[in-house]
């Protein structure tokens, strides 16, 4: 039963505490709202993931191959563990849309002529499945053709192998298959729509297209067991009976990168969901205990009163453990609100991201209800220390003043050389931040999470910005990079020197190799690069250069990592085009890279283990300075062999505009909230320690003390408690960002951790700002404290 | 005076501080008798022991050696819960320093004791009863000294106990409110017919009593009657 008139007593004596309560509910707020949205969002992405992947049915496992006969699919279908197979045409593709000079690389993907239900299935958006009339109809990606203006009706052009197609869009649609769209090759962080089509043709037209008639370059599966370890064994027994046909990668649907940035996000979703809102609610906890631990004190006649008048100890503790759960229930629901239209927030900011269908904020009672639950559990562990103590009190001792404190030396006063020589202000104020090692421990804590908060939130932003500039302007000097579908032989890339406008080109040969070291093994790109090579020079870390040996190779050290390798050691190499030969290959260094998990060769070295002669499949070419011609761009939509054309400046704005603003966004907002909690927990111990000293106050004043004076005295203590923990702060910072580092060292990428020093003093000045917003509420309570009454008050 | 009946006794009981290092005796082997109905007054110096005394007998500490016995019951025998029910129900309490609520009005600091028992006044009867029903909405704040005391003494009745016990309740007041306050006092006994123990350094004070025991270096010292007890209009200090 709730006792009314205590339950008064609660909200008037909270009500005195405006302050304190206004920014300890902020704070429990932050971290409830924190863990509402991210539950939330994580809940409203992996279930709209699942029902995607669940309706338009996803495959498990991905065969390319050469060239497959239709009746290879029925093969495969009958393998142990395989549930259902389809095959289709997967064919990359140059875009040629009107109005645009530049071609547009893209996918090409079969569908059945009729609308029936497909592993990898479309969902239309808009206009109408193939009519059945016209060979040369296409569906296209809803956000590609979004951001190109084109719409059902629309013609484009299209490039493939040898031969321009003139093309009617009938549709646009979306796919699990392109949750994030980037090309399945990956090498790019951010999706850009715009310049990334996918194309849905009949299977027949794109059949003959392709050369492929009758046949298939692809098979997609769904497995009984869908576990890495059973479709490896799956995996082997493709490659065995489907050799002939030219298997050229088996890979788990989950490796295909939209699917990997997809479940990375929800991984690092859940992660984040715990570790915000419990550092925002553990320091509001001890800054609670602070608080009760002062309230409680100062009510000790008040508590013994109640127990003069028949209260139980246990009446008592729910009591003042009621103004925890008032804390709690205010900040519970301000954070359920705040969570909720956060979360909504964060669905439309994945929403540039990620493309799902039904992809809506859904209200979550249950994730309410645990965030309310958190929320009145730290609240209420909150109070308990200051509480407990003060309700066994026999009331007779309640009702006496509490002993003196002890009065022995501080720390610093041990010191007596030190001692001796400082102010007396100084002596005031040391005493104090010695006297309450648990408050002023509090503070510190709350000032150290706050700066190294601030500082990896800054750090991080750093860290993009270095990783950009590093991929884009140190290791890549290229203006645009040209794709061929199949390796050439060098002297032919000079040709595009020919071209309009282009200064200088280097050939590259980029080619799939399967790596393994005993029972380790990974497919990834092996770049082969000429000895003198400027347009593209890779570096390490500290960015000096890497020298690509003769024979060989150079593995980035997250590849070498994973495959156990180190230089002198040799690796088993099988490149999948060409001949396809495994031969071994000897590491001859490793290297720090921020990207991928690259590896480097020769130009002529991998050349000679595909079984050619200097051959190349990518020329990356400069455009003459201050030249905005880009006619050669017309130019090389035509070319056949062209499948992909890239523009470094384009990727370098697209990344920025993409991940860089959403960066920012969220950590300026990262950073407003640690500061909150410097505010707030600031706020709260000086209060206490204002509301503690009262007498000393008026004292003050009477010996002529101006409100200023004395202000100083109070900003003294929170000068050095602050400077402590800012200090402590900026070390943990560098810690943070370091190991935050480490956590995000995926295969996709590794980010740095990046300390400028400015950066350093530019977060201790953020800090700054918060404290001395607290500062100036206090200042303003001193100056109206009503100190006369204060002493009267003792008499 | 007739023969009265014991409502509390108290049997050779000690009770020993230990502060820090150091035991002090704070009432030794102190035994004394409360009859029902009766205005006792305890009078001592301070630091003699009286304080510690009243204590004892309202069940707010535990006595060291000996008993005390509520008609049947031992309160050294109860346990914290039960000797809780007893404060609750037996006890009122008047102090020095009134001890209100400073963010409850003068009628909830009345509620606040009515909230957990069960046969109690009505609150704003108490309150009239003490002559402040026009000041229910006042804050402790907003009281003089005198009244303050007054709500205090509304609180002790408002709970309907069968003994009313005061800590020096004009220990923080001038003259005339003191005797106000000790007007009221007597009334109480008198008319509502409860028993009260009240505890002062001031002997003058101790002539309104129906027995006077004197308590000096934590033993009770003597006992006597005032046959009669003064009118509180004619003592002075």
């Amino acid at each position: 039963m709730v006792n009314r008139i205590l339950l008064r007593k609660l909200l008037r004596d909270l009500l005195q505490r405006k302050w304190s309560l206004v920014s300890l509910c902020l704070i429990v707020t932050i971290g409830i709202g924190c863990y509402i949205s991210m539950a939330g969002v994580y809940r409203d992405l992996s279930g709209s993931k699942k029902r995607y992947y669940q309706n338009y049915r996803f495959p498990d496992f991905i065969v390319d191959l050469k060239r497959a006969p239709e009746w290879a699919v029925e093969e495969v279908a009958s393998f142990p563990n395989v549930r259902a197979v389809r095959g289709r045409v997967n064919f990359s593709t140059l875009i040629d849309l009107p109005g645009k000079d530049e071609p547009i690389s893209g996918v090409s993907i079969s569908m059945p002529e009729t609308n029936t239900p497909v592993l990898n299935d479309i969902l239309l958006m808009s206009g109408t499945w193939f009519s059945g009339e016209n060979d040369k109809e296409v569906i296209l990606n809803d956000a590609f053709a979004q951001e190109n203006g084109l719409y059902p009706g629309s013609r484009i052009k299209a490039l493939l192998l040898d031969k321009q197609h003139e093309l009617l869009v009938v549709g646009t649609a979306k796919s699990p298959e392109f949750v994030y769209l980037i090309s399945p090759g990956g090498g790019e962080l951010a999706p850009d729509p715009a310049r990334f089509g996918v194309m849905y043709l009949t299977e027949r037209f794109l059949q003959e297209s392709c050369e492929l008639e009758g046949a298939f370059n692809q098979i997609i599966g769904l497995a009984h067991d869908s576990s890495r370890t059973a479709l490896t064994a799956t995996f082997g027994l493709i490659k065995e009976k489907l050799d002939p046909y030219g298997v050229l990668n088996t890979s788990l649907a989950e490796d295909q990168p939209s699917a990997r940035y997809l479940a990375d996000e929800l991984t690092g979703l859940k992660i984040t969901s715990t570790v915000m809102p419990s550092i925002f609610l553990i320091v509001a906890a001890l800054v609670l205990n602070v608080i009760m631990s002062r309230m409680v004190a100062q009510q000790r006649t008040v508590i013994g009163t109640l127990k003069a008048l028949g209260y139980s100890s246990g009446s008592i503790t729910r009591h003042y453990v009621s103004y925890g759960a008032i804390i709690g229930l205010i900040g519970g629901l301000g954070g359920i609100a705040f969570g909720y239209w956060a979360q909504g927030a964060l669905v439309t900011l994945y929403r540039e991201f990620y493309t799902l269908p039904d992809f809506e904020p859904h209200f979550y009672f249950d994730i309410f209800l645990i965030g309310m639950a958190i929320s009145l559990a730290f609240a209420v562990l909150g109070t308990l220390k200051g509480v407990h103590h003060a309700a066994l009190l026999e009331p007779a001792e309640a009702m006496r003043p509490p002993p003196p404190e002890k009065g022995g030396k501080v720390l610093p006063e041990r010191i007596p050389f030190f001692w001796r020589r400082l102010p007396f202000r100084w002596k005031m104020i040391l005493r104090a931040i010695f006297r309450n090692p648990f408050r002023s421990s509090v503070n510190v804590l709350a000032s150290l999470v706050a700066t190294a908060l601030i500082f990896s939130a800054l750090s991080m932003t750093d860290s993009l910005d270095y990783l950009m500039s590093y991929e884009f302007e140190k290791v890549s000097h290229q203006d645009i990079t040209v794709s061929l579908r199949d390796p050439k032989d060098i002297t032919t890339t000079r040709e595009m020197l020919l071209l309009p406008t282009i200064s200088e080109t280097e050939p590259q040969l980029a080619v799939a190799c399967d790596l393994k070291n005993g029972p380790y093994q990974k497919r990834v790109g092996v770049m082969g690069l000429v000895r003198n090579n400027r347009l593209y020079t890779p570096l390490d870390k500290d960015g000096n250069p890497i020298v690509i040996p003769e024979r060989g190779l150079v593995l980035s050290k997250k590849l070498a990592e994973i495959l156990n390798l180190a230089p002198g050691d040799t690796v088993t190499l099988r490149p999948l085009i060409g001949l396809r030969k495994e031969v071994l290959s000897p590491i001859v260094g490793t290297v720090d890279t921020f990207l991928g998990l690259s590896a480097y060769a020769n130009i002529n070295y991998l050349s000679n283990l595909i079984g050619e002669e200097w051959a190349a499949n990518v020329i990356m070419g400069n455009t003459f300075q201050r030249t905005s011609e880009r006619s050669f761009l017309d130019k090389l939509k035509l070319r056949p062999t062209v499948t992909g054309i890239r523009e470094r400046t384009r990727a370098l704005i697209q990344l920025d505009e993409t991940f860089g603003e959403t960066m920012g966004t969220m950590m300026s907002i990262m950073v407003l909230f640690a500061g909150l909690i410097a505010f707030g927990s600031v706020l709260n111990t000086t209060l206490v320690s204002l509301s503690e000293r009262q007498r000393e106050v008026g004292t003050l004043r009477v010996l002529g003390y101006s409100p200023a004076n004395i202000s100083r005295i109070f900003s003294g203590e929170s000068l050095v408690v602050n400077v402590v923990g800012i200090l402590l702060g900026l070390v943990f910072g560098i810690l943070l960002a370091k190991s935050l580092s480490l956590a995000y060292s995926t295969e996709l990428y590794r980010f740095p951790a990046i300390v400028y020093p400015w950066r350093l003093v530019m977060c201790a000045a953020i800090m700054v700002v918060f404290i001395s917003a607290a500062q100036l509420i206090i200042y303003r309570l001193i100056r109206t404290l009503k100190w006369l009454e204060v002493l009267k008050i003792m008499e | 005076m007739e023969k009265k009946q014991i409502i509390l006794s108290v049997k050779s009981v000690s009770k020993i501080y230990r502060m820090g290092e150091v035991d002090v005796p704070a009432l030794r082997d102190a035994t004394l008798d409360i009859y029902d109905g009766e205005f006792l007054i305890i009078v001592g110096p301070s630091g003699s022991g009286k304080s510690t005394l009243l204590n004892l007998i309202g069940g707010m500490d535990r006595p060291t050696r000996g008993r005390i016995s509520f008609q049947e019951t031992v309160l050294s025998d109860l346990s914290d819960k039960d000797l809780t029910l007893y404060r609750r129900n037996r006890v009122g309490f008047i102090f020095q320093f009134y001890n209100l609520i400073p963010t409850l009005t003068a009628l909830e600091n009345v509620q606040v004791a009515i909230e957990i028992t069960q046969d109690t006044l009505d609150p704003m009867e108490s309150l009239t009863m003490v002559g402040l029903q026009d000041r229910a909405d006042h804050f402790p704040a907003q009281l003089s000294g005198g009244e303050q005391q007054r709500v205090s003494i509304a609180r002790a009745l408002s709970g309907n106990p069968d003994f009313i016990l005061c800590d020096e309740p004009t220990g923080a007041l001038d003259l005339e409110a003191s005797k106000n306050i000790l007007g009221l006092l007597v009334d109480l006994n008198q008319k509502l017919k409860k028993t009260v123990v009240l505890i002062t350094h001031n002997s003058a004070i101790s002539e309104i009593g129906h027995r006077v025991a004197l308590i000096r270096d934590g033993s009770i010292h003597s006992i006597r009657s005032n046959e009669p007890p003064k009118p509180v209009e004619q003592i002075s200090w």
